[in-house]
């Protein structure tokens, strides 16, 4: 795809290597024109308000050689010291409109290696680390070549239109275009465009299918990994306790820290809480004695059941690497002719003349011609697609039972826990009722003042 | 439903067409920009078809439905596809509490499953906080070859766990007693009973009758008649622990809330109690007994216990007379009462439950967690909140002083307690309440 890029603006003649450096020169220049001409305004401007004229060519020779000229701050391609203010302004207006032009066409070409290069090192990035966004960041940014070439003609195209022409802009570019879209199909296939088209469609599918090869299998080597290194940092560190336990000395290696106890978020929050508890010696004792009984529990683990390691790593779900790269091909394959077929019956003019049999009016028109009309099919198309998906997922959604069916068990256990309680409510609500009512008739003997009641009062004396 | 890798494709297929359209009308994009399309939607209906998911059983293994608090726990995950179709890519997540540690292992898992096949794999999770725990239930994510598209389903399979409270004060304590070579014995409270205790007392006249092993004979030689030992008796107690779970209980930090406090507090004068074969009952409650475990020494009383202890939960107030007039109807010998709770109600009801505690012959005492003391502590407040917390402390004292020495009116005493001191004091009550002989049988 790249390749077919290149080719395709090479045509244009725009890799000129040196593009990126005569825009970051131009910008330069710009800014270095920008600056000496406000600076010289600025000083320009306090002469006149100082001495009353506009500054003499003595003054202005002398600020523009000591000042810019020694610091480097003339504008480029300025041989001498300008020593008159006129000329200067005069200058200006004729080198703001050489650099801006340059700039310009700078920019595009600029561009056109920032995307080539972005893409590249997305591409080489995608290599070490199959991940989508890398795959698709590549895509993106070599296809944004073309697309900042187009917008490079249709600018050109546009200020042509305005009667406004750049010298520096050159000529249009030349893009891979249909002047008419191709109405045999194989016209269409084998077309430099379609070729460019497929190769990109390609690269994206299959990058994309080998991630997913690379991704089904990966998360149970991934386990095995992380079970090794946890495994191996339990033991570590129940050694290390019993050397400490020992009173032996222990340092503590980079190894035993990158790969150790800091690799295993439970030994890490074993560790952060003796450490957060180092004033309270339970909390250490805590955070010790769980890594050991860990250790002990995985130990008893390991030799009781033979299975338990496959089954802590997985390593019985890793699919066979033979089936997944032939269904990886056998459903690239079908993807790739299933998209091409349909696109072309989109696209093509004939096929929807013939299925739709417009009056002759449109027949014959130029906008069965233009890119647009696909439009016209693709987004009914486009939508049955999902419909037809929404349609096949609602009928095996019936077979789906979410809802969990309790046990008669259970369910008696649920109703009875529940009446239990309402239960114990109510006899605790009657007994209140009863306790309150004994209190109300003794209330009414005060002779006969309970002394507990007594020595709630007395205790609550102010 | 799309992912948002596809959304990606959507965004750059329209860029394309549009570009396409508008810069001049190019083929090329307009071409790039259908493919993108297509190529995302073209195979939607195919993965719907192959991606039925209720073709997926999940059936997850634990090693034991009923653990302590810092336990270990293996989870067997098997997933099956049951339908006659393979799933390109299928994650499955196995979901666990929040509150638990996965220890060992990763609780998800991502392959291709074909059809009729199974995948297992396991994970060991640490318990971290007592309660009834449900692990799953398990998210299976199906995606396709390309990741453009997914379906997602929850299966509810869920399995319950039963957390008991933490046994590691138990293990601290057996740990130190065996250090100590403190000896598992039968009662150790002196009574003035003459009897077949360890205790010597003094020494009596031999009368016939009595066991030649009691016979003292250095002592018979001296005195020139025949003496044997006496030994104090030991007799067993019982405790009834009555555990407050009313909301105010829960406050305090995560795990070392007060009513955490007050359940390990429970567990441990439980055991001591089993151990030395005294009599140990438990009532948790509120605003009702949500339960109660009479006195016993069964094998399995531990259990009933540590079952009745792990349902507990922070909610509602506490009616003291309820549950006493619950206790004192099952509880027929004189008990010691040892009240676990924040007094943080009315004095008034509390006064009247101890009183009908007291009449009915019981023993009590209250040990009672102090709500400032489990808070956060005063240094780590802003000058305004560090007066404010100063200012209700010192209510809060206040006020607890007036009920210890309304309740010591009627011989109750009132123990304030820290989450440091705590667990010393409720072993300290226990040996006192031995060594006095409180509530005998």
């Amino acid at each position: 795809m790249a390749f077919l890029i290149y080719r395709v603006m090479d045509f244009n003649d725009v890799w000129h290597w040196n593009a990126p450096y005569d825009f970051v020169v131009t910008v330069f220049r710009l800014l270095s024109l920008l600056f000496f001409f406000i600076s010289f305004i600025l000083v320009t401007g306090l002469s006149t308000a100082i001495t009353g004229t506009v500054p003499n060519e003595l003054i202005v020779g002398l600020y523009n050689t000591i000042t810019l000229r020694t610091w480097y701050m003339q504008p480029y391609g300025v041989s001498g010291p300008i020593t008159n203010v006129n000329e200067v302004f005069a200058r200006f207006s004729v080198d703001i409109f050489e650099v801006l032009n340059s700039l310009l066409e700078n920019t595009f070409l600029f561009l056109y290696f920032l995307c080539a290069g972005i893409g590249v090192a997305l591409f080489l990035q995608s290599l070490v680390r199959m991940e989508h966004k890398f795959v698709g960041g590549a895509f993106v940014s070599l296809q944004m070549i073309l697309v900042i070439a187009v917008l490079r003609n249709t600018i050109l195209a546009t200020l042509g239109d305005f009667g406004i022409v750049l010298p520096f802009f050159g000529d249009e570019h030349a893009i891979l275009d249909y002047a008419v879209f191709p109405s045999n199909f194989f016209e269409f296939l084998f077309s430099n465009l379609q070729l460019l088209v497929l190769a990109s469609f390609a690269y994206l599918e299959l990058s994309y299918q080998m991630i997913y090869s690379y991704s089904v299998g990966k998360p149970v080597e991934d386990r095995e990994e992380t079970l090794k290194k946890q495994l191996l940092a339990l033991r570590q560190a129940t050694r290390k306790q019993d050397a400490i336990e020992r009173g032996e000395k222990v340092s503590i290696t980079a190894m035993s820290r990158s790969s150790g106890a800091i690799a295993f978020s439970f030994l890490r929050e074993a560790i952060e809480r003796k450490v957060v508890g180092s004033q309270d010696a339970l909390e250490n004792l805590d955070a010790v004695s769980d890594v050991r009984r860990l250790q002990i529990f995985v130990d008893e683990l390991l030799q009781s059941d033979s299975r338990a390691r496959d089954e802590l790593t997985a390593k019985a779900a890793a699919p066979s690497s033979s089936y997944v790269i032939g269904s990886t091909i056998l459903g690239s394959a079908f993807r790739f002719l299933t998209v091409i077929a349909i696109s072309f019956l989109l696209m093509s003019p004939s096929a929807f003349l013939a299925i739709l049999n417009p009056p002759m009016g449109i027949y014959n028109s130029i906008e069965v011609l233009q890119p647009e009309i696909v439009l016209l099919y693709l987004v009914p198309v486009v939508l049955l697609f999902p419909f037809a998906a929404m349609v096949i997922s609602w009928f095996s959604k019936r077979e789906v039972l979410d809802e969990p069916k309790l046990t008669k068990d259970e369910k008696e256990e649920l109703k009875l826990r529940k009446k239990e309680l309402d239960d114990k409510k109510k006899q605790a609500a009657r007994r209140r009722k009863e306790r309150e009512s004994v209190r109300r008739r003794m209330k009414g003997k005060p002779e006969e003042k309970d002394e507990w009641d007594k020595a709630l009062e007395d205790t609550y004396k102010p | 439903m799309i992912t948002q890798r596809g959304f990606v494709v959507i965004f750059a297929a329209v860029l394309f067409l549009t570009s396409g359209f508008a810069l001049g009308g190019n083929f090329y994009l307009t071409t790039l920009g259908v493919y993108l399309i297509i190529g995302l939607v073209v195979s939607l209906p195919f993965f719907a078809l192959t991606a039925n998911i209720a073709g997926i059983e999940v059936d997850r293994q634990v090693d034991k439905v009923k653990l302590f608090s810092g336990d270990f726990l293996r989870v067997r995950v098997t997933i099956r596809n049951t339908s006659r179709r393979h799933f390109d890519f299928i994650e499955v997540h196995d979901q666990y509490p929040e509150t638990w540690i996965l220890a060992i292992g990763e609780n998800f898992i991502a392959s291709r499953i074909e059809p009729g096949s199974s995948i297992t794999f396991s994970y060991i999770l640490q318990a971290r906080m007592r309660g009834r725990y449900n692990v799953g239930p398990t998210e299976v994510v199906m995606r396709d070859r390309l990741g453009l598209h997914y379906y997602k389903r929850s299966l509810k399979a869920e399995t319950e766990i039963l957390v008991y409270p933490t046994w590691k004060d138990v293990r601290r304590l057996d740990a130190i007693g065996k250090q100590r070579q403190l000896g598992l014995m039968f009662g150790s409270h002196r009574t003035k009973i003459v009897g077949m205790g360890t205790d010597f007392t003094g020494f009596r006249e031999y009368v016939p009758g009595d066991a030649f092993r009691l016979i003292d004979w250095k002592t018979s030689a001296k005195r020139g008649d025949m003496v044997v030992k006496q030994y104090e008796q030991e007799k067993n107690v019982q405790i009834m622990c009555m555990v407050d779970t009313s909301g105010s209980m829960g406050n305090g930090y995560p795990e070392n809330t007060k009513l955490e406090y007050a359940i390990r507090a429970a567990v441990l004068l439980t055991h001591m109690g089993l151990e030395r074969k005294d009599l140990v009952g438990t009532c948790v409650f509120s605003e009702v007994v949500h339960s109660f475990v009479p006195p016993s020494t069964h094998p399995n009383h531990m259990y009933d216990v540590l079952e009745s202890l792990a349902m507990a939960e922070p909610k509602g107030w506490s009616d003291y007379e309820s549950a006493i007039t619950h206790v004192i109807e099952q509880t027929r010998k004189r008990t010691l009462v040892i009240w676990l709770t924040d007094l943080e109600e009315s004095p008034g009801p509390l006064l009247n439950a101890m009183k009908t505690l007291v009449a009915n012959g019981h023993k009590a005492m209250v040990i009672s967690p102090f709500g400032p003391w489990f808070e956060a502590p005063v240094g780590q407040f802003g000058p305004v909140e560090k007066v404010l917390a100063e200012a209700v402390s010192e209510e809060l004292w206040e006020r607890r002083r007036k009920i210890a020495r309304a309740l010591a009116r009627f011989g109750i005493s009132v123990v304030n307690v820290g989450p440091e001191d705590f667990l010393p004091t409720i072993i300290k009550t226990y040996e006192q309440a031995k060594q006095r002989g409180v509530a005998l049988f």
